[in-house]
């Protein structure tokens, strides 16, 4: 009796199972008007700007869901690196730097932008054409231009008052006369506070992205257009040695920073440095963080990198793709981007929209708008390898950085350079990118 | 009949895990080696076959060459910090086996072996750090000098390889006080009658006869310390500017070309560089003990 009823009671779960299974799956399943996109970003500060997108499309848009996964550069390279090859990664917008969208581009692995997506970018109400050639290649758009990474001075006003200094350095030579009195050191010469904080270590391509910034000063460059495509090395020369020597003096005879002391917009903000370069995020991290740092920025000698970064989107065909490039547009709405500059402080690339309200509110802006007039801009090459040719170098300027016997032989520097430069142009070589 | 059907059943309870084993581990290692020979970018469509080239310009490069020689200084430096000291380690601990606190010792001992390894780096990476690091302020207070543990490119190193031993110490001492505790003990009773002390008795009966164990803990050891990553990764990690210098390691090497630099084909002939190191030592491991042993 109880066996008739236990298997009475299992036949009952059986016969229920796809009952509940399809009651389940009806619960879960969305509307199907809904709309699903995510994106990926290699800022953890812009997920807040991407929310606020998200929020402003609310209107046209009632059903959409926006998942914003905002993770470190470099692991956001290799997650775009391994969702799009293999497919898996579903309606995505993604940001990326228009000189390393271009090996996607090159395999067809980003879709070109649909037409009204590229009349917007192509306007040149809308974005200078440097802009919008960086978001295309060859005449076709594949993605929205948003923000640049430009590159400025910022120093601690309060510390540069203390050394007698009062206003910013002019040129390379001043850089390091200032790091020197603005070194702050303990009873026994050890500096405690860095005059000028430069980028000695860690992984990735920032190091070598740091040194060309620095070259350019100089009137140098990592590698250099030769016409026709191709590209040759350029900085086993003058202006290579003099920013090699000037990176090495710094660190090892005039001791004005030391690669154990706290760097980059940490130490800035906690009073650890006095000046370093870096980007206009650093002002909206600074009022985060930092609020009461009375610091001001100033244009660099000669000019700075600007590096656009644009809204990709993997796919063109659907609903979701639709919102997706949807997204895209919205976040370039002045509305959305006065809030990036205001919020974030990353530099919008788009033209016609009065951001005058926030940078008249934070003077350090100025340094990234109101530039000198000739101030030039570079930016990173659009070939496949220049990633591998900025991190291989970076992984020989930590060396180099680190080997104090380099820091008075100028014949050393020359053929550290020289050596470094064979293997870049090795690498151009290796994909038929070399000058002859 | 009963025989063949026992080997029939016996073929067939072993397919599923030789199936997966296939799957999981001979796969890969085939697909590597083929991998090794292409150019094969994770990006482009075209990969074509290159035969050696890959490996011709891997003994170029010299990035890789850093790579190699700071793997081998680091796995050889572990070996030979740890080996050595679980032994004595694990000879004490069997020595004060009757102590109430014999369980302590040994899971004192285990712990960094179980300890997740990111939270473990990011505190040897503060122990580490030169402003504010405990070791720099012992040495201090003893009148030494505060060093630059992490940017130093010997001194990163050598960090590395205590952190690696601190980590592998835990499990071969455990495999040591197993090793232990299979001795027989009327050896030791009769070296004792013969006048041995114990550091005698140490050296000439448990050492000697502990050589399988030493040859499995070493092979283990070793191979760890050739695939040594996370320890570089983290304790040179930071979100601007790292405080620490990247000790350049052949898995870093790796993701490197195949992530930063999408050049898979040239990852994988780095890690088959990589197989060939480890078991052509694990050979020469498995063939010097085993002779000892036979003496």
């Amino acid at each position: 009796m109880r066996a008739q009823r236990t298997s009475r009671s299992i036949m009952a779960k059986i016969a229920a199972t796809p009952l509940a299974l399809a009651v389940a799956a009806g619960l879960s399943m969305t509307p199907a008007t809904a709309q699903t996109i995510t994106v990926w970003s290699g800022y953890p500060e812009m997920a807040p700007f991407y929310e606020h997108v998200a929020e402003s499309m609310k209107d046209e848009y009632p059903d959409l869901e926006v998942k914003v996964e905002a993770i470190a550069l470099r692991e956001h390279e290799k997650r775009i690196a391994l969702g799009l090859t293999s497919g898996s990664a579903g309606v995505t917008v993604i940001e990326l730097s228009g000189s390393t969208a271009s090996r996607y581009l090159e395999n067809d692995l980003l879709p070109a932008a649909p037409e009204n997506v590229a009349s917007f970018v192509r306007d040149p109400a809308n974005f200078d054409a440097f802009f919008s050639e960086t978001a295309s290649r060859e005449g076709t758009v594949y993605g929205v231009p948003l923000f640049r990474g430009q590159g400025a001075l910022f120093y601690n006003v309060d510390m540069f008052k203390a050394a007698g200094l009062t206003e910013a350095p002019k040129t390379m030579e001043e850089y390091t006369q200032y790091a020197e009195k603005l070194t702050q050191r303990d009873a026994n010469g050890n500096p405690t506070v860095s005059g000028w904080s430069l980028r000695l270590s860690g992984g990735g391509q920032g190091i070598a992205e740091k040194f060309w910034i620095n070259l350019f000063q100089y009137g140098g460059s990592v590698i250099e257009p030769a016409g026709d495509g191709k590209w040759r090395a350029n900085y086993a020369n003058e202006a290579g040695g003099k920013t090699l020597k000037q990176y090495l003096e710094n660190v090892h005879v005039l001791k004005t920073v030391t690669p154990e002391m706290p760097a980059d917009a940490e130490a800035f903000e906690r009073g650890q440095t006095a000046m370093f370069i870096r980007e206009s995020w650093v002002i909206g991290d600074i009022a985060a963080k930092a609020p009461d740092l009375n610091y001001a920025t100033a244009p660099l000698p000669r000019g700075s990198i600007a590096l656009p970064t644009n809204l990709y989107v993997n796919s063109t065909g659907g609903e979701d793709a639709e919102a997706a490039w949807a997204f895209a547009l919205a976040a370039n709405e002045p509305e959305n981007l006065i809030w990036l500059l205001d919020n974030v402080g990353w530099l919008p690339n788009r033209a016609g929209v009065d951001y005058s309200v926030v940078t008249k509110r934070v003077p350090a802006f100025a340094a990234f708008v109101d530039y000198p007039e000739g101030y030039e801009f570079f930016t990173l090459p659009a070939i496949g390898p220049i990633e591998e040719v900025l991190t291989r170098l970076a992984g020989q300027l930590t060396n180099a950085y680190g080997n104090a016997d380099l820091a008075k032989d100028d014949a050393a520097i020359d053929a550290f350079l020289a050596s470094a430069a064979e293997e870049t142009n090795n690498i151009l070589s290796r994909e038929g990118l070399l000058a002859e | 009949m009963l025989q063949r059907r026992l080997w029939w059943f016996a073929i067939l309870a072993f397919l599923p895990t030789l199936a997966i084993f296939a799957w999981v581990r001979i796969y890969p290692i085939g697909e590597t080696l083929r991998l090794s020979l292409h150019k094969w970018d994770i990006l482009s469509k075209n990969k074509p076959f290159i035969g050696l080239d890959n490996f011709r310009e891997l003994f170029h490069d010299r990035l890789f060459l850093d790579a190699l020689v700071n793997t081998s200084i680091i796995a050889f430096g572990v070996l030979a910090v740890t080996i050595p000291l679980a032994l004595v380690i694990a000879g004490l601990i069997h020595h004060r086996t009757a102590s109430r606190f014999s369980g302590f010792y040994e899971t004192a001992v285990f712990i960094p072996h179980v300890v997740s390894l990111v939270p473990a780096a990011m505190a040897w990476k503060w122990i580490f750090d030169a402003k504010l690091g405990p070791l720099n302020a012992l040495l201090q207070y003893f009148g030494i000098p505060a060093q630059a543990w992490l940017f130093d490119p010997v001194l990163s190193v050598i960090c590395i390889i205590v952190l690696c031993s601190w980590q592998a110490l835990g499990y071969a001492v455990l495999i040591y006080l197993v090793g232990f505790k299979s001795l027989p003990v009327s050896l030791f009773e009769a070296a004792k009658l013969d006048g041995a002390g114990g550091i005698q008795r140490f050296w000439h009966v448990a050492v000697p006869l502990l050589k399988p164990i030493t040859l499995y803990v070493s092979v283990v050891t070793l191979i760890s310390g050739f695939n040594v990553y996370a320890q570089a990764f983290v304790l040179a990690s930071d979100s601007q500017g790292a405080p620490g210098r990247q000790v350049r390691v052949l898995v870093l090497d790796m993701l490197e070309n195949s992530f930063r630099n999408y050049r898979v084909g040239y990852a994988a002939s780095e890690a088959v560089v990589l197989l060939a190191i480890v078991l052509v030592l694990t050979l020469i491991q498995f063939g010097l003990l085993r002779e000892k042993g036979r003496k």
